[in-house]
């Protein structure tokens, strides 16, 4: 719709009797304030469980009766309320969905309950090797920038919010120039139309607007990362540095060598860690964006005798695709992996929407997902072997490590050519 | 039957007959009917003469089309000391064939736009490649020459071993759920093969060699102990007579029905407790459970969402809201060709022992055998299955795995909707009887997990003992 109404995106398929529906901001946690990290994602919740001004099992209670989920999805540069529904109870969930934006308690009771139920997710994720090594990636290669900082927030952070800031939050986010309707499924433009009507009453127009954060950085060369965590079998390894955004002219190329390298089961990387010696279940790289460039990493999981022989060849690897590039066969192969393929980003109309949401809140080139094919199909050799060796640095790479360290920290720090600084750190370190 | 029902039985009668022509008995294609998928869809059912089942689904909804390949093997069908061979035989079946070199196979799907994947459970093993409608053709000639044409050869073996050694040190060995699950089955189970864990003990898995992996796929890889699904947007004139040309050739094996011996009854609960690396206890517990056949598997399954199916469940309240004991709560019913376990998994939160948590379930669970549910409790459950079923039908994927699965297990493709329809017979009284016969404290097996930072508190009735690591 035009720019005096609210935005709806919208893809119809009546062909099941259900119906995805969703409200997003654009803006995220990087607002969260400096010590109150985790606060947008604390406010989304809370504004789930007390819709209306309802207790929290009211809520939940009447989301079961109408065949439905409603869940918050919360990142760097977005926030989306958004669920499923059984057709019949379409206008009961929009009913849910406008009390949860227009009319939330935010009660102190509740917000402590959620920031216990936080805590306890905070001890829980202990257990996940997956996710220890991600957020210390995460926290190191955007060391001093706001990709960097902790979504979901810490102990310190948590106890440090009140019910002010939340209230303070749900204001500044829930705007009309900040918000995007979505809708997929059984579902047509009027019926969408009047949903969001009483939503887009309700909510102040400020002419506030998000900026995004400015494009990481990353100096200081080859830092390890060492997680210690005892009694590990096995390591969870990743290695990266900053990748690369759809705003960058050479992202399609970047993206087709990346392909090459590690993108999917035959490419290179799978096919020397895991069919060749058999050393990881799984080993992949990948590029992400957020509104700004995010990471390029490269992720393995080896058994901890093979973890620095492992390491080392995956840098060896990278040093060979950033020097020799890739070759003309193997751009002709990705390039047709990634055009086919693309019918499985657009198959369902809940993609659909996706794409169109990604493109808004990611701040990417209007049509970008929809010119895919065509600019897959427009990257020459040359472009693609000059992205890999303009976007990615060998010199500056975050390498981190979940292991036992007195096991295998030594070979593992030896693994690394022109290491300039390793820490370890215990895995319970928050 | 309706007019159009009978129009296409006709006419897909006809279809077959044209295409059964100057064919030898194995390569013909006979129709057998069809079921109802929903109040859209149909399923058309075919039979090769050589055994091979085809489910095929014309979805035209999207220009994509999923091809699944079922076979009627899984963990279940292995043997003590040879754990793990059907989850490895489905790693090796991506790797080298008469035809096609070593990364071929995955390298051409790639090539074609595929998203393709396998998976292995107790019952069945389950290869799924969706790719644009374009590309079946080239789809049904990979698929089809790996079910005959394998080449298993030492380096390729080894070099798997190592790879499903790896996903077992981080699906189990590393993982404290994963672990947790598996000594909960091995030490339910004494005499049934779902003792074992699908990926196989470790042991196993080093111990296996060519010969046991070419055994393995001459006796349960062939197309009478197979059944393709398809599902997307295609004609049955094009598929079907490709999928002659391509399976005709194959030959049956004789596939002997392997005796599963029956797991006795349990008459006194079990219980084991280890000591892990984990902030806090966890809890798994496993009553007995029927079949997926059985006709207590859809009001236990009611019962199932009533206790533990999302945050307005009992248990889910009880534990992580009301009381904030625990920090995850959730439980699972079997899927299985044969009883299994209504698996119960607990997560406390700090401060909070194991024996503390199970006083709670204890409470609960004692609760629903006495009172009955309210009717608003048996609405909001129902819906969650429906709302469960029809988000996992949005994809042609999604509708090969549904069909598949019910047809491996029950040999009923439509049994999803069926259960659905099922639900609405329902009544209250049903999910208290159903809890009376398989909430019984004496035939369930309760797992604890004690974090290795605790001090030494055990678990009531000696928790602690036997199993602890």
């Amino acid at each position: 719709m035009s720019m005096h109404g609210p935005i709806i995106l919208l893809e119809r398929d009546a062909s099941l009797p259900l119906v995805h529906a969703g409200i997003c901001t654009r803006s995220g946690s990087s607002d969260d304030p400096p010590g109150l990290e985790g606060l947008t994602r604390l406010c989304g919740r809370l504004m789930r469980r007390t819709a209306g001004g309802q207790t929290a099992d009211q809520v939940d209670a009447r989301i079961d009766r109408m065949g439905a989920s409603l869940g918050l999805d919360s990142g760097h540069g977005s926030t989306a309320l958004s669920g499923s529904v059984l057709e019949r109870s379409f206008p009961d969930f929009m009913t849910l969905l406008e009390e949860t934006l227009t009319t939330p308690g935010l009660g102190e009771d509740e917000l402590g309950r959620l920031k216990r139920e936080t805590l306890a997710e905070l001890t829980e994720l202990l257990d996940s090797d997956q996710q220890l090594a991600q957020r210390w990636f995460l926290r190191s290669l955007f060391s001093g920038h706001s990709y960097g900082r902790t979504v979901v927030g810490t102990a310190k952070s948590l106890a440090a919010i009140r019910v002010e800031d939340v209230k303070a939050c749900f204001e500044r986010h829930f705007v009309r120039e900040n918000v995007l309707f979505s809708f997929a499924g059984a579902v047509d433009a009027a019926r969408a139309e009047r949903a969001v009507e009483g939503i887009w009453k309700a909510l102040p127009a400020t002419g506030r607007s998000f900026d995004a954060p400015r494009d990481p950085t990353l100096s200081g060369g080859r830092q390890l990362v060492f997680v210690d965590k005892p009694e590990r079998t096995q390591t969870q390894i990743l290695i990266g540095t900053i990748g690369s955004h759809p705003n960058d002219t050479d992202y399609f190329a970047l993206l087709v060598a990346n392909t090459v390298f590690g993108g999917t089961f035959t490419a290179r990387l799978t096919q020397e860690v895991r069919a060749k010696r058999g050393w990881s279940y799984g080993a992949y790289s990948s590029l992400g964006y957020d509104r700004r460039r995010q990471a390029f990493s490269m992720w393995t999981f080896p058994k901890a005798e093979d973890a620095a022989s492992c390491m080392a060849l995956e840098l060896d690897m990278l040093t060979e695709w950033w020097e020799s590039g890739v070759t003309e066969e193997e751009l002709s192969w990705a390039k047709r992996y990634l055009m086919q393929s693309h019918a499985f980003s657009c198959d369902t109309a809940a993609k659909r929407v996706g794409l169109q949401l990604d493109e808004m809140l990611s701040d990417l080139p209007r049509g970008h997902h929809d010119q895919f094919v065509a600019s897959v199909g427009a990257v020459t050799l040359e472009e693609a072997n000059a992205a890999v060796r303009n976007r990615i640095s060998l010199d500056d790479l975050v390498i981190v490590v979940v292991g036992t360290h007195a096991a295998i920290g030594t070979e593992v720090r030896q693994a690394i050519p022109k290491l300039s600084s390793d820490r370890v750190v215990p895995f319970d370190t928050e | 039957m309706s007019s159009a029902a009978e129009s296409a039985r006709s006419s897909l009668l006809a279809l077959t007959r044209r295409l059964n022509e100057g064919c030898s008995d194995d390569r013909q294609v006979h129709y057998l009917g069809h079921s109802a998928f929903g109040p859209e869809l149909r399923i058309e059912r075919f039979a090769m003469g050589n055994g091979l089942s085809i489910l095929l689904v014309e979805e035209h909804a999207a220009p994509t089309v999923a091809y699944h390949t079922w076979y009627h093997v899984g963990s279940r069908h292995e043997s003590p000391g040879k754990t793990g061979i059907a989850h490895l035989f489905e790693h090796l079946m991506f790797n080298e064939t008469e035809a096609l070199k070593a990364g071929e196979f995955d390298r051409q799907l790639e090539e074609l736009g595929a998203e393709s994947n396998a998976s292995t459970w107790l019952d069945w093993t389950h290869y799924d490649i969706a790719v644009p409608a374009p590309a079946f053709a080239r789809v049904a000639e990979l698929e089809s020459e790996r079910m005959d044409h394998l080449v298993l050869r030492t380096p390729q073996v080894e070099s798997e071993k190592e790879v499903v050694a790896n996903e077992r040190r981080y699906r189990v060995e590393d993982d404290v759920e994963g672990a947790l699950s598996e000594l909960l089955w091995s030490t339910a189970f004494e005499r049934h093969s779902y003792r074992w864990p699908t990926i196989g003990w470790m042991s196993d898995i080093e111990g296996f060699t060519v010969e046991d992996c070419r055994q393995f796929y001459r006796t349960y890889y062939a197309p009478n102990n197979a059944t393709l699904v398809i599902v997307g947007d295609v004609e049955p004139e094009i598929v079907l007579k490709k999928l002659q040309d391509v399976y005709g050739g194959y030959a049956r094996a004789p596939i002997v029905e392997q005796h599963i011996e029956p797991e006795p009854e349990q008459v006194t609960e079990r219980r084991r407790e280890v000591t892990k690396l984990t902030p806090t206890w966890k809890l798994n517990i496993g009553y007995r459970s029927p079949a997926l056949g059985h006709a207590d598997h859809v009001p236990l399954s009611v019962l199932s969402e009533v206790l533990f199916g999302g945050r307005s469940s009992r248990l889910v309240r009880a534990l992580v809201r009301d009381r904030e004991m625990a920090s995850d709560v959730r439980a699972s019913l079997s899927p299985l060709r044969d009883p299994g376990l209504f698996e119960i998994f607990v997560s406390a939160r700090e401060g909070f022992l194991a024996d503390q948590l199970l006083e709670v379930l204890d409470e609960e669970l004692d609760r629903v055998q006495l009172e009955p549910i309210s009717l608003d409790e048996l609405t909001r459950a129902k819906a969650r299955i429906e709302l469960g079923l029809l988000s996992g039908l949005t994809t042609n994927e999604g509708k090969a795995s549904t069909i598949g699965f019910y047809e491996v297990v029950l040999g009923n493709p439509s049994a999803g909707f069926e259960r659905l329809a099922a639900l609405s017979e329902i009544r209250v009284e049903e999910l208290t009887e159903v809890a009376r016969r398989y909430l019984n404290r004496r035939s369930r097996t309760v797992i604890g997990v004690r974090p290795q930072t605790q001090p030494d508190t055990a678990m009531p009735n000696e928790l602690g003992g036997e199993g602890s690591e």
